[in-house]
């Protein structure tokens, strides 16, 4: 039951970053969706280290055009 | 998700063993919100944590004359916890962004009381405690705030 505790932030964009659990590593290029946002992650960081089931990183993500 | 799994997942209770999960749930009350509904409010005493169980809430400060929306928690995410550690009043308004949006409110006179009465489980979260405002602050620091 591991869980990755994400400290996210939107590149180029006025909305506030956030933070989120997910039950797997954000990967590069993975969709981030929080509420009705969509975000594509650019960039993974370990933040500090695992302890017991928790993982914590960090990822910057940019906002999908759900235009295209 | 039932109580004890989302406690689980919640990094405050983390290291708990199951009877202690147990206790902790005993505490809780559930609280359903609509988008736009005040979980707390920047300035108001605090009461309660509040654990978040489904949907995502928005973080907003004041400070002089503008409010500003600092950081988004989703599920697993707890607020409330600076005026559990220091007494004093909520350091931010923190609304729903979403319909529903269900948070488990535990009181904090009550869970100092289990706290004081259970070594292991206050050592825990306290632990956890301070883990989870050093994680929130790192946040800051990598948004710019």
């Amino acid at each position: 039951m591991a869980v990755w505790k994400v400290s996210y932030v939107v590149k180029g964009s006025d909305k506030p970053g956030g933070i989120v659990n997910l039950d797997h590593e954000p990967e590069l290029g993975e969709t981030l969706r929080v509420g009705g946002d969509q975000f594509e992650v650019l960039e993974v960081l370990e933040l500090i280290p695992p302890r017991g089931e928790f993982h914590y990183v960090h990822a910057t993500c940019q906002e999908i055009d759900r235009q295209t | 998700m039932d109580i004890k799994a989302l406690l689980q997942r919640t990094e405050l209770f983390c290291g708990l063993e199951d009877a202690d999960l147990e206790e902790v749930a005993a505490l809780c009350t559930e609280r359903v919100f609509k988008r736009g509904d005040v979980l707390t409010r920047q300035g108001a005493p605090g009461a309660a944590l509040f654990i978040i169980a489904e949907g995502l809430v928005e973080v907003l400060v004041r400070s002089q004359a503008a409010q500003q929306a600092v950081v988004n928690l989703g599920v697993g995410q707890i607020i409330g916890e600076m005026s559990f550690v220091d007494r004093g009043f909520h350091s931010a308004t923190v609304q729903a962004l979403q319909t529903p949006t269900v948070a488990y409110a535990i009181q904090h006179d009550d869970f100092r009381a289990l706290c004081e009465e259970n070594n292991r489980i206050g050592y825990r979260v306290l632990l956890n405690l301070a883990a989870d405002l050093s994680f929130k602050l790192r946040q800051r620091h990598w948004s710019g705030g």
